[in-house]
């Protein structure tokens, strides 16, 4: 360590080295409070990194437990985890004590929903996007711009990844960029289309850069524009968005509407009592594409279908999907697993 | 001619093709002329004669809604992208 570097900096004292973080950067960094909504590939990536670095107060939202197949990408997981039947977050939360025990950590294991969001980013200075579905996001983009906070989206699929930081009033939104979310099945999901852990942690090292920056006070060095990678073809693209605040008349942050966030848009969510089933109920504009997801689903499980539903079974567990998004997933009677399970297969 | 760039989710109805060469002075007519060939793709890019709204074009870099959308012009030299939401994570 350095002479005149206090003891406390002393783990940190490589960071601190770089200049344009220091000293002061890091002790803001250390008095920093962000939310990471969604603790899988993107989230443990992402948690890993900020609670390394020494971001004061994490708070770590999962509605998920820990399966094997997890673990090729989750980097905070392990067998034990799975043997324990622990949830991602209380899982993540043991191990990233154990790696920096001077932060602290609050795990949540719940279902983020808009309900439950702005007391769950009301006190963060920053939100960090580790979830897997667009409807979280949108709820995220309403709760940040209604609170004028700054937030960071990310998604990966298969070798390819997006990233963009948000700060309200100054960047677009998420709703400007992309103003409805794909229907279910006409894009493919993580379980669809695959996923490379190494995409993943490139686009969550990108957020956690963009992170450390922002809550360090380095608001000149921000991303503002929307980032591309493939790293399976060695392709990255800055697309210049920052033309479209204004210029799209974005009911989120233009118009000041919360749909996601006042529960207009959005899924309802209930158990089927006595039927070990739940109702996942999402509202959308336009009727699912049926053709379309039946080819997304047929290689991962048997796919029957009539004008009325679409039936379709893996891992045990039983989708009947209609045409105006609702579905009913039979194997369990957990709406956070229904949730998921409906995001995976069908998508948000 | 402009070369368009197909995303990997949407190379299923681009006949595998990532790149395709189409005539037009404007982004809407070369999405037109590259829908012609490929009729599944246009119907994943297009809801009638509107982009979808969860699918964005770029000419170059930039975001065609700032520009002229579907009127933005297009040189010989110019690269159309369509950039899908990408969802996981």
């Amino acid at each position: 360590m350095s002479v005149d570097m206090p003891d406390s900096l002393d783990r940190y004292s490589r960071q601190v080295r770089f200049p344009a973080l220091g000293e002061a950067g890091q002790l803001k960094l250390l008095a920093s409070r962000v939310t990471i909504c969604g603790c899988g590939a993107l989230g443990t990536v992402l948690t890993n990194h900020l609670v390394r670095a020494g971001v004061g107060r994490v708070r770590l939202v999962d509605r998920d437990f820990i399966e094997t197949h997890n673990l090729q990408r989750q980097i905070l997981f392990d067998e034990q985890d799975v043997a324990d039947n622990l949830p991602k977050a209380e899982a993540a939360a043991r191990k990233l004590r154990l790696i920096n025990s001077a932060v602290t950590i609050e795990p949540v294991v719940t279902d983020i929903d808009h309900t439950n969001i702005l007391d769950l980013v009301g006190d963060a200075d920053l939100i960090l996007d580790g979830t897997d579905n667009f409807e979280t996001r949108y709820l995220i983009n309403d709760a940040a711009v209604k609170l004028g906070k700054p937030w960071i989206f990310g998604g990966v699929i298969g070798s390819e990844g997006q990233t963009m930081t948000i700060v309200p009033g100054k960047t677009p939104c998420i709703r400007c960029l992309i103003e409805d979310s794909p229907p279910p099945g006409m894009t493919p999901t993580c379980e669809t289309a695959g996923v490379l852990g190494p995409a993943v942690a490139v686009i969550a090292s990108f957020e956690a850069i963009e992170a450390i920056k922002l809550l360090s006070g380095a608001r000149d060095a921000l991303n503002t524009e929307l980032i591309m990678v493939d790293v399976w073809d060695w392709t990255f693209r800055r697309l210049k968005v920052a033309g479209l605040l204004g210029k799209v008349d974005c009911p989120c942050c233009q118009r000041r509407r919360f749909e996601w966030l006042d529960g207009t848009l959005g899924s309802h969510t209930t158990t089927l009592c006595g039927r070990n089933a739940v109702q996942v109920a999402t509202r959308r504009p336009e009727p699912l594409n049926f053709a379309e997801l039946a080819l997304r689903l047929a290689p991962l499980g048997e796919v029957r279908q009539n004008a009325f539903m679409l039936r379709f079974g893996t891992e045990g567990y039983e989708f009947t999907v209609f045409p105006d998004g609702r579905a009913i997933i039979k194997g369990t009677n957990d709406i956070a697993k229904a949730r998921t399970l409906y995001a995976q297969f069908v998508g948000s | 001619m402009a070369v368009v760039r197909i995303p990997t989710p949407l190379r299923p109805h681009s006949g595998g093709h990532d790149r395709i060469e189409a005539q037009g002075a404007t982004v809407g007519e070369v999405l037109g002329r590259v829908g012609e060939t490929y009729p599944a793709l246009r119907e994943r890019i297009f809801d009638g004669g509107d982009l979808r709204r969860f699918v964005n074009v770029y000419v170059n870099n930039e975001d065609i809604r700032y520009l002229d959308d579907l009127k933005t012009a297009v040189g010989e030299e110019d690269e159309v992208s369509i950039i899908p939401a990408v969802a996981g994570g």
